[in-house]
């Protein structure tokens, strides 16, 4: 009061500085940053885009609200505006950035190695759904707020300035092998820490996006497969999986328990009747682990039905533990052993490179088992009485149908990527729904850019999604 | 203190020269009705700020220094008379009684008592007496249809809904539009703290319901920056000024005031539904679906079927759902107020409270005042004045808002569901429900409860003195606080958190300012009629806002409601915010004889939310009035008198604090989806997490401006008997503080920045008549107009729209659209060809695709008029409230549940026949063809629209009798023996009819509450029909 009515002038500088938030900081360590940005990609791949994935593959089928809709192939730009922005460019690829600088200011440099390798996991669920995204002028801030679009090819194979994915990673890998001021502990929610695990996951996610492209830029995988393969150091057994685990309380818990099983919008989804066949039919013993049966029995229905739903809803198959935890905890899969071992299995196949395609199948096949909770005893007793499942005894085509068909069986849980492989293979066959509607009757194979970025940037335009992306070829 | 401006202005007054002689004068004030003598009459010495009142006789003395020589009297209702003293001691006046309203005192920005006349702004004013004992307890509602260029609406009739006012439109784009409280001096926090997520949340009250509408006098109402211009940066909405009773006008009599009221209310026209069909989908019986498309009852093989909980239940109609959840609302508010003294010396003791039990099932609201205030002229001439308020408000509230609420659930009851009748929650008190996880709306208004309570004291302290006749000096102090304490509680089993969650809040805000104000009057200034009045003043303003907020969240025992029974906490946090300002200004009043006037103003503002070394920002303003018919001394008995009124004027606006960094926040992923929160709890540890916040911070924030040029006329017609009062006005708004939203891929999803320009123009109109003006019989009638026309006509380089802040559902947004009106909501709207008709997809009949991202709905609407009638015979007296709002536009959730689930009456008519919709179907060479193609029912009616469509937009024009309230006083004869000094019984209600042509209830309702975003329907609760008796007498 003094101040305003006796003396104007400086003292009323102090008077009015009083503009610093008490409530929110203006710089944060990378310690904080690493499990906001890792929850962010768990988040990409078990929420919205995964229900997506597992209903348009037929793991799933919609029984209410968006599921419903995903389900007779309708999505547009007003889907996925909550992945595209707060998941992934706005949650986790940001948080990366801001500790990549962090960790550069307290010369801690397997902070910015993880962030590396978490960049380019999350860019390429964004470049797998949207085809042609921002990448190289991306989270620039206000320092360009109309990034223009890098395209889907110079995002995986790099060139014209742009860092390929595969090099963000090798670039990553360095900066685990380097000394680091400050390492990680707990806040490393996928690894605890582990630097080494790390660069065998940077590894195995560069035999990923090699597989990716392997259709469309088939030289550039094998080159990129054979150079991981030489020095073998990736992730080669289940407990190297790169996975996160959330926790089992309220407001801890993965995406994917939480829409299965608590929220009001718990009842949009079931598991279809085709996946449930499928195992049925290949006598799998992954089905009784992956699939509920709170009857006794599966109560399932067809994808694309549009009658009466079965009743109660506490009688539905849903996704198991296997996928949601035991109280929610996940984890969230974002690569796998037999991942791996199925991409390897098809890179040898096709692609020529080192191994032999059965037995990096069978590994598969046995590496998803044990994780599904099969025991060792029942592995072998299933490969003993069904071979010919798990046997590479036909053509190539067939061969090649087998490795996808399992892989995507393995990848249950994982909407994300067995909607890439499919995409990317035509495998699993998979039928038509019932009721289809999309644009032209087929099922997507993009997802639209979101109408915020097409209001807010004008180097977006339309693009439907029944336009393939670059590596989908046919 | 004291001494050091005595000090400082002794210098003043050694300039000022004369301590002059002065000269006493008495004399009586009568009038021809009253010629036993006027009590209350001012007389004042022209020039000088000495003045009296008269007493009980109308007697008066007053004291005349020696430079002055002329008295003026005046009052209310009576010609203003000036009369030279010349040698006289001794002065009786007779006044006449006078209708003009142009000789009216208003109250003007900073307290200041104006006559109307020299206004050249507008102030309208609105007396005590139609705010108490209208069966309403929200001041803000009883001024509906009452003030011109002001548009209120009330969020719902549930206890304690907030209540939402403009005055003359939006003019920022997310600053509060809400005009500035004043009481007594004291700037109030209206604020509503809509800590509650408002889409399935709570409705909060705007806290000035804290005020009992018995404690007030008037309210006056300035309207445009010209007129509360010297509130700064405040202000830029407009302002209400309130003053309280006191004890001021008492003639030094003691009076005791007891006021009781009882009102019931009535939740008013819901839908009518039909009662052919019950539950289930095409023609099917589906026991979950929220649908009545089910067979038709009666159909054979459906006398029972089972329910979601595997019973045989009878298959027939339960008609009376919404008779049998909404009950009859009680409202008791009860009043004593004690008030003694004269202008000088004067108290008030009050104590008002207000009791009301809502309509829904366990909703109330509760509210005690007590006001202490005084005033005293010390021996050594000294003024010091002071209140005091304190108010304790108590609010229970039930959860609204889609699908997981009563309010949400109570539209989606199959017509064949047993809601009255059907056990609701188990022995353990788990829901029971058709379709879980949603509950039974008696669950959720049992389990799910909102409780606000609020304690609040608020003040002024004023020290004044005159200095010299010219000369006066006062410092005021005014602090405003209060903390709310809210809890709501979801037991385990609510849909919005299955396994419960109890938040526990502490909001606290404080307000504290001082004022500095120094007035200066010299008459004959340069020139002989040229009386000039100088107005400086300082303010500081500190500001206070903090927020604890526990959030419990797994909770194990059913029914304990306390944190202590939740397993985690990860949601809880807290809030605080200081914002400080200083303000300088002054106001320079010239008044050319008594015809002429000029007020120029200015006002310096440095704040602390701007960036520091640029937080200065003035703004001026300049209002003239003249007044030609005195001017040319000219009156007929058609036009009495004319008034010319103009101004310009600026008010800036600062920024809200913390808005200059970019910051980062505590990370959290998802919605109502999925959602996870840090500190994340995994295997045992708790991690912490945080990520930048998706707002770009602003190094060089300016503040906002808001430009008014007005004109308008006032015409005095028939011996005063009809005054018209028009005023056109074009407010521009530039330099907005806004969130622009960016591309997402830039990692941020907005930037702070200064952009944007908006519109408001308008007219605002008021027509009194004194109809008819018999000795037994009169008839007055107040008309008011409003039209406002918003048009946002910039944003930001590139961007077309943005969505208003607060909460939205995805594919609802309300926004502000370059070329749309404030507010605009943008939806998914039904495509439509060149010629405007809509296009139908040939292959199913229904409309072809909708168009995301369009305008659909316009809240504002095209105008407001309010027709307010008094009628008196004898002692009876009768008011009659008309109001209109014609336009606008209504987004409903409701009216699309009880369509598209096939509840509502037309739903269930002839429900066999297939329909078509309206619309054509494209040729595919450019013509077109009628729709012929032939859909059943219910495909037809959820054909109509859905929730998040162009189909839940309706019309929200509305004609309604507002208010009527009966009053008859009983006659002094019959008090004469009695200790009453008054008595009298009223019957008032409010709401009593209503006629909306393009909305099946009343539009009236805005789910968000008061704020920016209006005109949302989003499955709240429903309006209220009140009406109730009231008692008053005096002692």
């Amino acid at each position: 009061m003094i101040c305003g009515a006796l003396v104007m002038g400086t003292a009323c500088s102090d008077f009015l500085d009083i503009n610093e938030s008490p409530n929110l900081p203006t710089s944060v360590t990378p310690d904080v940053l690493l499990p906001a940005g890792l929850a962010g990609s768990a988040f990409a791949n078990n929420n919205e885009l995964n229900r997506f994935g597992s209903i348009i593959t037929s793991v799933t089928a919609g029984a209410n609200n968006s599921p419903a809709t995903y389900d007779i192939y309708t999505i547009d730009g007003a889907n996925f505006n909550n992945q595209w922005r707060f998941e992934i460019f706005n949650g986790s690829l940001i948080t990366y950035k801001s500790m990549i600088e962090a960790a550069e200011e307290i010369n801690s440099p397997t902070y910015a190695g993880i962030g590396k390798i978490m960049t380019a996991y999350t860019f390429s669920i964004a470049t797998d759904y949207w085809g042609d995204i921002p990448y190289s002028q991306a989270l620039l801030g206000d320092e360009n707020t109309s990034p223009e679009l890098d395209t889907q090819e110079q995002i995986y194979l790099g060139g014209d300035g742009v860092q390929s994915l595969f090099d963000l990673v090798r670039e990553g890998i360095a900066d685990l092998q380097a000394q680091s001021a400050v390492t990680p502990g707990q806040d490393d929610v996928v690894y605890g820490g582990n630097a080494e695990s790390w660069i065998k996951a940077g590894n195995a996610l560069i035999l990923k996006f090699a597989n990716t492209i392997s259709r469309v830029a088939p030289d550039r995988a094998r080159q990129e497969i054979e150079s991981v393969l030489q020095n073998g150091n990736f992730i080669a057994s289940n407990d190297e999986n790169m996975s996160f685990s959330f926790g089992s309380s309220v407001g801890s818990r993965s995406p994917i328990y939480e829409y299965t099983y608590v929220t009001a919008f718990s009842n949009d989804m079931m598991i279809s009747t085709r996946f449930k066949d499928l195992l049925e039919g290949k006598n799998d013993p992954r089905l009784p682990l992956y699939v509920t049966r709170p009857t006794g029995e599966y109560v399932t229905i067809d994808n694309g039905f549009r009658g009466s739903l079965p009743t109660p809803t506490s009688s539905w198959s849903r996704f198991s533990s296997y996928v949601v935890g035991e109280n929610g905890e996940g984890p969230v899969r974002f690569l796998t052993n037999a991942q791996i071992q199925f991409i390897l299995a098809e890179s040898a196949l096709l692609l020529g490179t080192p191994g032999d395609p059965e037995e990096h199948f069978q590994n598969g096949v046995r590496a998803s088992m044990a994780l599904a909770g099969v025991s060792s005893a029942n592995i072998d007793a299933y490969f003993e009485n069904n071979a010919d499942e798990v046997s590479l005894n036909g053509s190539e085509e067939e061969n090649w149908e087998k490795i996808m068909t399992q892989k995507y069986i393995a990848n249950y849980g994982n909407g994300v990527e067995q909607w890439n492989d499919y995409r990317r293979t035509g495998f699993p066959v998979l039928e038509d729904h019932q009721n289809a509607v999309g644009i032209d009757g087929t099922r997507p194979v993009r997802a639209q850019y979101i109408n915020e970025e097409i209001a807010r940037n004008t180097n977006f335009e339309v693009i439907l999604p029944t336009e393939p992306v670059w590596w989908d070829i046919d | 203190m004291k001494k050091v401006l005595l000090g400082f202005f002794c210098v003043l007054l050694a300039a000022s020269g004369v301590w002059a002689q002065s000269q006493t004068v008495s004399g009586r004030v009568t009038s021809a009705d009253e010629p036993e003598g006027i009590p209350g009459v001012s007389v004042s010495v022209k020039g000088t700020t000495v003045g009296t009142v008269t007493d009980l006789d109308g007697g008066y003395t007053v004291t005349i220094p020696e430079n002055a020589s002329v008295l003026v009297f005046s009052f209310v209702g009576f010609r203003t008379q000036e009369v030279p003293v010349g040698n006289r001691s001794e002065i009786d006046v007779v006044l006449e009684a006078d209708v003009r309203i142009l000789t009216e005192v208003v109250v003007t920005a900073q307290n200041i008592e104006r006559n109307e006349k020299s206004l050249g702004y507008n102030v309208q004013s609105v007396k005590g007496d139609v705010i108490s004992q209208r069966s309403e307890p929200n001041i803000l509602n009883t001024l509906q249809g009452r003030v011109a260029g002001v548009n209120i609406g009330s969020s719902s009739g549930s206890p304690g809904a907030s209540t939402n006012i403009n005055i003359r439109g939006n003019t920022s784009f997310t600053g509060s539009n809400q005009p500035l409280l004043v009481v007594d001096g004291i700037i109030m926090s209206n604020d509503t703290d809509n800590t509650q997520n408002t889409l399935f949340g709570s409705q909060p009250a705007n806290r000035l319901g804290d005020i009992a509408p018995e404690m007030i006098e008037s309210i006056n109402i300035l309207k445009g920056p010209a007129a509360s211009v010297l509130y700064g940066s405040r202000a830029s909405s407009g302002a209400l000024i309130i003053t309280t009773k006191s004890g001021r006008g008492l003639q030094d009599k003691t009076e005791i005031t007891v006021t009781s009221s009882f009102n019931v209310q009535d939740p008013i026209n819901y839908a009518p539904l039909q009662n052919n069909y019950g539950q289930g989908t095409t023609n099917e019986y589906v026991s979950t679906t929220a649908a009545s498309w089910g067979p038709r009852f009666g159909t054979p093989g459906f006398e029972t079927v089972t329910n979601t909980q595997g019973q045989q239940v009878p298959y027939q109609v339960y008609p009376d759902h919404f008779d049998i959840f909404f009950n009859q609302g009680r409202l008791w508010q009860n009043g004593v107020t004690l008030a003694s003294g004269n202008q000088d010396d004067n108290y008030i003791i009050g104590i008002n409270t207000t009791n009301q039990e809502g309509i829904v099932p366990n909703t109330g609201f509760d509210r005690y005042n007590v006001q202490l205030g005084g005033n005293k002229k010390l021996n050594n001439g000294v003024l010091i004045g002071g209140n005091i308020t304190y108010a304790k408000t108590k609010q229970r509230n039930g959860t609204a808002g889609n699908g997981g609420s009563a309010m949400g659930q109570i539209t989606r009851i199959p017509r064949s569901y047993d809601f009255g009748g059907t056990q609701w929650q188990d022995e353990l008190g788990a829901p029971i429900y058709y379709n879980p996880p949603s509950t039974h709306p008696f669950w959720s208004t049992e389990n799910e409860i909102f409780d606000s309570n609020v304690d609040r004291a608020f003040g002024n302290f004023t020290v004044g003195y005159d200095f010299a006749d010219w000369l006066n000096v006062t410092y005021r102090v005014t602090g405003d606080t209060y903390t709310d304490r809210r809890k709501q509680t979801l037991r385990i089993g609510a849909a919005r958190n299955v396994q419960g969650q109890i938040s526990e809040d502490m909001i606290f805000r404080s307000e504290v300012n001082g004022d500095l104000l120094i007035t200066m009057r010299k008459d004959d200034l340069f020139n002989s009629g040229i009386n000039a009045n100088l107005l400086l003043g300082q303010n500081i303003n500190q500001r206070d806002f903090q927020r604890i907020n526990v959030t419990g969240d797994q909770l194990n025992i059913f029914g304990f409601d306390n944190v202590s029974n939740a397993a985690v906490f990860t949601n809880s946090f807290e809030t605080r915010n200081r914002r400080r300002l200083i303000g300088h200004y002054a106001q320079l009043n010239l008044d050319y004889n008594d015809y002429l006037f000029l007020e120029l103003s200015g006002r310096v503002d440095q704040s602390s939310t701007l960036p520091a070394g640029n937080n200065a920002y003035f703004y001026p303003s300049a209002a003239v009035s003249f007044v030609p018919t005195d001017w040319l001394d000219y009156q007929s008995s058609v036009l009495s008198q004319v008034k010319l009124k103009a101004n310009v004027a600026r008010v800036g606006r600062d920024a809200t604090p913390y808005l200059l960094a970019s910051l980062f926040g505590q990370a959290a992923y998802g919605n109502n989806l999925a959602q996870i929160n840090f500190p994340l709890s995994i295997g045992g540890a708790n991690i912490p997490g945080f990520f930048p916040q998706g707002r770009i911070g602003s190094l060089d924030l300016a503040p906002e401006f808001v430009d008014n040029f007005e004109v308008g006329m006032v015409l005095g017609l028939f011996d005063y008997r009809v005054e018209l009062d028009v005023t056109l006005y074009n407010m521009v708004s530039t330099s907005q503080i806004f969130d622009v939203a960016i591309s997402p891929s830039t990692g941020f999803d907005n930037r702070t920045t200064n952009i944007g320009r908006m519109v408001n123009r308008g007219i605002e109109s008021t027509l009194r008549a004194l109809v008819v003006d018999g000795n037994e019989f009169s008839w007055d009638a107040t008309l008011n107009f409003t039209m406002i026309r918003n048009e946002v006509t910039e944003i930001a380089p590139g961007v077309e729209n943005s969505t208003i802040p607060g909460n939205s559902f995805l594919g609802i947004a309300p926004s502000i659209a370059v070329g749309h009106p404030y507010g605009v909501v943008i939806s998914t709207a039904f495509p439509r060809n060149d010629n405007g008709d809509l296009l139908i997809n040939p292959a199913t009949g229904g409309f072809a695709p909708g168009v995301p991202g369009q305008v659909v709905s316009n809240p504002q609407p095209d105008f407001i008029a309010g027709l307010a009638n008094t009628f008196r015979y004898k002692n009876f007296s009768l008011d009659v409230l008309l109001d209109a709002q014609v336009g606008g536009e209504l987004y409903s959730f409701g009216q699309v549940d009880l369509r598209s689930q096939g509840h509502i009456d037309y739903t269930g008519v002839e429900r066999h026949m297939p329909r078509i919709l309206p619309g054509v179907i494209a040729n595919g060479d450019g013509t077109y063809r009628p729709n012929n193609i032939q859909i059943p029912a219910q495909t037809y009616f959820a054909g109509l629209g859905g929730l998040a469509s162009e189909g839940a937009v309706f019309d929200a024009s509305v004609y309604r009798v507002r208010e009527m309230a009966l009053n008859y006083s009983l006659p002094a004869t019959l008090l004469g023996n009695t200790p009453f000094g008054s008595a009298s019984i009223g019957f008032s209600a409010r709401n009593l009819l209503f006629f909306a042509p393009g909305f099946p209830a009343d539009p009236e309702v805005n789910t968000q509450g008061a704020g920016n975003i209006q005109g949302m329907d989003l499955s709240g609760p429903p309006q209220v029909r009140n009406y109730g008796v009231n008692l008053r007498f005096t002692l």
